[in-house]
C-alpha cells in the first residue's frame, strides 16, 4: 500500500486539479454577475490545448525544456505529500526543505521559458515572478518549519501535522493568519497575479507558449495551486483526521474546495496591486512567520 | 613522513613549470601547453597526497623541516589534505584552460602570467600545510599574496584592475601583520606549531586570548572575504583578474581563509582550555556568516557584470560556509548527544560546502570567461542568445547554475541541505539558529534569481550579436574540456554526496588536534549523520524519526519520470512544433531600446533591498 501511496497523491491531484479550477472560474463569474463557464471547462480547454500547434519562436533547448521542468518538479513533490495523513514509500526519504526547493524549480522553470522566448513582455513578468516567488517562499517555508521545530524533524513522515503538530499554540495561530493572507500570492490570484497580468502584461512569462507547451504550464500552475490549498488543510486543520485514508482524503479535499472558494472570493473583489506594493506586503508577512517561528522555538 | 615526498615533488614541478614556461613564452601556445602538462603533473600529486592525508595516512603530528635558515613545521593531516584536493583539482582546469583562453589578451607578453600562475598555486598548496603562524606562514602567505596581485594586475593598462589589485596587495598585507601579530600576542616563537601556540595560550590572559582570536578572524575574514571586508576587495580583484585566475582566486584563495578559521577555532583555540568559549566565537561566526551570505548575495542580484555578479555570489556562498563552521563550533560545547550530533552535521556540510563551491564556481568563472572569449564583453546587458553558437558551453553553465543556486539535485543542494537542516533542527541549542537557517534558506531564493538571471541573459534572451565584434563561435576544445572535467565532479558531488561526505568525515577522523576529532575518528558521527548510495539523512535522536533526509539520486530519477509524464502528454494528441518569429509586442524590431535588459531584472527587489548597497561597476 506504501508503495501505492505516490501513484494514488499523483492521479488525485492529476485528475482533480482542474476541477478546483473550474470551481474558481465559475465562482468569480458569479460574484461578478456572470454566468461563467462549465465546472469542467479546464478539462476541455487542456484537451483543446494538446491538440493544438506548438509554436516555438526561440528554436533553443531551454524553451522546449521549461514546460516539461515546472510540470516534473510539481508532480515530484505531489508525488511525495503525505497525502490524507498517511506518508507512502517515498515520504521517508524527502523532507520539507526538499519541498521547498522544488516548488523554486518550477518557478525556475516558468523564468527560463520566459527568457528564453525573448518577448520583452514576458521578461517583465519573469522578473516580476521571481521576485514574487522570493519574496513568499519564506512563508511557505516557515509553515513547515514550524513544524519542524515544534515536532524535531523535517521529515514528510514525521512532520505530517506540520505547523500545528504538538497541539495549537500561538505561534500556530499567527502563522494561519500569515498564511490565508498569503493565500492569494500563493495561488497566484489577485490581487496578486502581478506576474500574469493579463490586461498589462498578456499572462506575461507564459506569452510565446502555445499548444501542450502551454497546457503542461496551466496544468503545472493547477496543482500548485491545489498543492497550495493542500498544506494549508494539512498544516492547520488536524482535526480532519478520522484515521480512515479514503475518508482522510475525502474530508481533505472537500475543506480544499473551502480554501479555493476562499481564494476565488477574494481574488474576484480586489484589483490588481503593483509590485513595488506587493513586495512591501510580503516583508510584512514575512516579519510576521518569524515572530511565529520564535514563538514555536520557546515553545508557545 | 611519507606525505612529505610528494608535496615538495609538487612544488619542485611548480617551480619548474614557472621557469620554463615563462622562458618559452614567447611562443605563446607551446609555453601553455608546457605550463599545463607540469601543472596537472603537480596537480596529480597534490590531490594524491590529499587523499592519501584524508584517508588517514596522514601525519600524526607537525614535522618540522629545515628551509634555509628556518625551521618550519609542515602538517599533512586530513584537513589539509581536503584542501589539497581542492588545490590541485582546480588548479588543473585553471592550467587546461589558460592555455586557449590567454589568446584573448594578445596585446600583452604572458611571460609574467605563466611565470605567477604556478607560484600562486604554490603558495596555496604550502599556506595549507604549513602549520605555524610565524615564518613559515609568512613564506607561504607573500608567495600567495604577491603573485596573485600580480596576476590580478596582468592587464597593467586597465586603469581599474591596476587599483584593484593595489588595494587586494594593501588588504591582504594588512591581514598578514594581524594574523603573524595574533601569533606573537600568544607568546608563538618561530616554528612553534599551531598545537604549540595553543597550548602557550592556555597561559595566557583570557582577554589577551580574546583579543588575538579576534585578530585571527579579522586576518582570515579578510581572506575569505566575509561581510564587510569582502567587499573591500573581492568584488574588484575577481572581475579585473584573468578568468581562469579568477577561477583559481573564488574556488580555491578564499578556501585558505576558510582553512585559517578552521585551524584557529577547532584546532588551536581549543586547546587553550577554559579560556576559550566556544559558544560566544561559534555563535559571532554563525551571526557574521549569516550577514555575510545575506548581504553579499544580495549585493549580487545588482550585478550585470558577469564576472562581478559571480564575486558577488562568492562572498555569499562563504557566509554559507562560515554560517556551518560557526553553529558546528556552538553546538560542539553541548554535552546533549543530539546537538552534539548536529554539530557534526553543520561541519559536514561546511567543508563540502567548500569542496562544492570550489568546484562550481571555478566553473562558473571559467563560464565567464568563455563569454568575454566568445563575444568581448561579460556585460549582461548586452549578452544574450549564446544557446545558438555555444551550445555545450551552455550545458556547463546551466549545471553550475543550478548547483550553485541549490536545485535538487545539484551539488548546492546535497552542502547547503545539510547546513540548513542542521541550523534549523538546532533550536534548542541556541533559539537564533533557527532564524539564521531561514535566512539562509530564503537567500538561496535570491542567489538562484542571480543565476537565473546569468544563465538567461547570457544563453538565452537576445542581444549577443548585435554586441560582439566577431562571428560568434563555441570556445576552443582544450577550454571545454577543462569545463567538462569539472562539470563532471559537480554532477557527481550534487547525486552521490555520500562519497564526498564519507571523504570529509574520513579526513575529520585524522586530523590532528580537531576539537571534534573523537566523534569522526570513533565513526560516532554516523549514528548522526546517515550517508548512504540512498542519500544523506540527519538523525534527530530525540524521537524515532530522522530528523530530516533526502535521496538526490530518487529526486533525479522522480524528477525524470515526470519529465518522461511531461513529453508523453506534450505528443499525446500529436502536435506538431512550428518555429515562427517572437512577437515584438507591437514594435517592428527587437533593438536596443525595445528589448529588455539587465537593468530592468527584479527591479523591485533590488529597489527594497537597496540599503544592502554593492557597487556594480569598480571603485575609480
Amino acid at each position: 500500500m506504501r508503495f501505492i501511496m505516490p501513484l494514488i497523491n499523483v492521479l488525485a491531484f492529476l485528475l482533480l486539479a482542474p476541477l478546483f479550477e473550474g470551481l474558481l472560474r465559475r465562482l468569480t463569474a458569479r460574484v461578478q454577475s456572470r454566468q461563467g463557464p462549465p465546472l469542467v471547462q479546464p478539462y476541455y480547454d487542456l484537451l483543446k490545448l494538446l491538440g493544438k500547434e506548438n509554436l516555438n519562436s526561440a528554436g533553443t533547448w531551454p524553451f522546449r525544456l521549461a514546460p516539461l521542468l515546472a510540470f516534473a518538479s510539481i508532480l515530484v513533490v505531489v508525488a511525495v505529500i503525505p497525502f490524507g495523513f498517511r506518508a507512502g514509500a517515498l515520504a521517508g526519504r524527502m523532507d520539507g526543505i526538499l519541498v521547498v526547493y522544488l516548488l523554486t524549480l518550477g518557478g525556475v522553470a516558468v523564468l527560463m521559458g520566459a527568457l528564453a522566448g525573448r518577448n520583452t513582455f514576458g521578461l517583465i513578468g519573469a522578473s516580476r515572478e521571481m521576485v514574487t516567488m522570493i519574496m513568499i517562499e519564506p512563508v511557505l517555508a516557515m509553515t513547515i518549519i514550524l513544524g519542524a521545530v515544534k515536532l524535531k524533524t523535517l521529515t514528510l513522515v514525521a512532520a505530517m501535522p506540520f505547523a500545528s503538530g504538538a497541539g495549537y499554540g500561538v505561534s500556530t495561530v499567527l502563522m494561519l493568519a500569515v498564511y490565508l493572507l498569503a493565500l492569494q500570492a500563493f495561488a497566484g490570484r489577485q490581487p496578486f497575479d502581478i506576474a500574469e497580468a493579463e490586461i498589462e502584461l498578456l499572462e506575461g512569462p507564459m506569452i510565446e507558449y502555445s499548444g501542450p507547451n502551454l497546457a503542461l504550464f496551466k496544468l503545472s500552475a493547477m496543482l500548485k495551486r491545489m498543492f497550495y490549498a493542500w498544506l494549508f488543510v494539512s498544516a492547520f486543520l488536524p482535526f480532519l483526521r478520522t484515521g480512515i485514508y479514503p475518508l482522510d482524503m475525502l474530508l481533505q479535499l472537500a475543506a480544499m474546495a473551502v480554501v479555493f472558494a476562499v481564494i476565488g472570493l477574494v481574488g474576484a473583489t480586489n484589483p490588481r496591486l503593483r509590485i513595488d506594493q506587493a513586495v512591501r506586503y510580503y516583508a510584512v508577512l514575512i516579519v510576521w512567520a518569524l515572530v511565529a517561528i520564535g514563538l514555536a522555538v520557546k515553545g508557545w | 613522513m611519507r606525505l612529505l615526498t610528494p608535496l615538495f615533488l609538487a612544488f619542485l614541478i611548480l617551480a619548474a613549470a614557472a621557469v620554463l614556461s615563462a622562458a618559452t613564452a614567447r611562443a605563446r601556445r607551446f609555453s601553455g601547453w608546457l605550463h599545463f602538462a607540469l601543472a596537472v603533473e603537480a596537480a596529480a600529486f597534490l590531490v594524491w597526497t590529499g587523499i592519501r592525508a584524508a584517508a588517514g595516512h596522514g601525519m600524526e603530528e607537525a614535522v618540522l623541516v629545515r628551509l634555509g635558515p628556518f625551521v618550519v613545521p609542515f602538517l599533512i593531516d586530513g584537513l589539509a589534505g581536503l584542501f589539497l584536493i581542492v588545490i590541485g583539482v582546480v588548479s588543473a582546469a585553471s592550467a587546461l584552460y589558460s592555455v586557449r583562453y590567454m589568446e584573448y589578451y594578445a596585446g600583452y607578453s604572458l611571460r609574467g602570467y605563466y611565470f605567477r600562475l604556478p607560484l600562486f598555486v604554490l603558495g596555496m598548496a604550502a599556506l595549507v600545510t604549513i602549520d605555524d603562524l610565524s615564518i613559515g606562514f609568512s613564506l607561504a602567505w607573500q608567495i600567495m599574496t604577491i603573485a596573485s596581485f600580480l596576476l590580478i594586475r596582468f592587464e597593467t593598462r586597465v586603469k581599474a584592475a591596476v587599483r584593484a589589485a593595489g588595494r587586494y596587495l594593501l588588504l591582504m598585507e594588512l591581514a598578514w601583520a594581524l594574523i603573524v601579530g595574533a601569533g606573537i600576542l600568544l607568546g608563538g616563537r618561530a616554528g612553534d606549531s599551531l598545537h604549540e601556540i595553543g597550548l602557550k595560550a592556555a597561559a595566557a590572559n583570557p582577554a589577551v586570548l580574546a583579543a588575538a582570536l579576534a585578530l585571527l578572524l579579522l586576518g582570515f575574514g579578510l581572506k575569505a572575504g566575509v561581510f564587510p571586508l569582502g567587499q573591500l576587495w573581492l568584488p574588484d580583484a575577481h572581475s579585473a583578474a584573468p578568468s581562469p585566475v579568477s577561477a583559481l582566486l573564488s574556488g580555491v584563495m578564499l578556501k585558505t581563509g576558510i582553512f585559517g578559521l578552521i585551524r584557529i577555532f577547532f584546532f588551536l583555540a581549543p586547546a587553550a582550555g577554559p579560556g576559550f568559549d566556544p559558544r560566544f566565537w561559534g555563535g559571532l561566526l554563525a551571526a557574521v556568516g549569516t550577514v555575510t551570505l545575506f548581504i553579499g548575495t544580495l549585493q549580487c542580484v545588482k550585478q550585470s557584470d558577469a564576472k562581478r555578479l559571480l564575486a558577488f555570489s562568492s562572498i555569499g556562498q562563504i557566509g554559507y560556509i562560515v554560517l556551518g563552521l560557526g553553529a558546528a563550533l556552538f553546538l560542539s560545547a553541548s554535552d546533549e548527544p543530539a546537538l552534539a550530533g548536529l554539530a557534526a552535521a553543520a561541519i559536514l556540510g561546511a567543508l563540502f560546502h567548500v569542496l562544492n563551491h570550489a568546484i562550481f564556481k571555478g566553473l562558473l568563472f571559467l563560464t565567464s570567461g568563455s563569454l568575454l572569449y566568445a563575444t568581448g564583453t561579460k556585460d549582461l546587458n548586452r549578452l544574450g542568445g549564446l544557446v545558438k553558437w555555444m551550445p555545450v558551453s551552455a550545458v556547463l553553465a546551466a549545471i553550475a547554475s543550478l548547483a550553485v543556486a541549490g536545485m535538487p539535485p545539484g551539488s548546492g543542494f546535497a552542502s547547503k541541505w545539510t547546513i540548513i537542516a542542521s541550523t534549523l533542527l538546532a533550536g534548542q541549542g541556541w533559539v537564533l539558529l533557527v532564524p539564521f537557517g531561514i535566512v539562509a534558506l530564503f537567500t538561496s531564493a535570491v542567489t538562484l534569481a542571480c543565476y537565473v538571471k546569468f544563465f538567461g541573459l547570457a544563453f538565452t534572451a537576445s542581444g549577443a550579436e548585435a554586441a560582439a565584434a566577431k562571428p560568434i563561435r563555441e570556445v576552443p576544445g582544450s577550454m571545454l574540456a577543462a569545463k567538462i572535467g569539472l562539470a563532471a565532479i559537480c554532477l557527481a558531488q550534487g547525486l552521490l554526496p555520500f562519497l564526498f561526505v564519507r571523504l570529509i568525515a574520513g579526513a575529520l577522523g585524522h586530523s590532528v588536534g580537531f576539537a571534534m576529532g573523537w566523534f569522526f575518528e570513533s565513526g560516532a558521527w554516523s549514528r548522526a549523520v546517515g550517508a548512504s548510495a540512498s542519500g544523506l539523512r540527519i538523525e534527530s535522536l530525540l524521537g524515532p524519526a530522522a530528523g530530516a533526509a533526502v535521496s538526490p539520486l530518487l529526486v533525479l530519477a522522480l524528477l525524470l519520470l515526470a519529465l518522461l509524464l511531461g513529453v508523453w502528454l506534450r505528443r499525446s494528441a500529436g502536435s506538431r512544433e512550428r518555429a515562427v518569429p517572437t512577437w515584438l509586442c507591437g514594435y517592428q524590431t527587437l533593438n536596443e531600446s525595445t528589448r529588455f535588459t539587465d537593468r530592468g531584472m527584479f527591479a523591485a527587489l533590488k529597489n527594497l533591498f537597496r540599503w544592502t548597497g554593492g557597487r556594480t561597476s569598480p571603485k575609480e
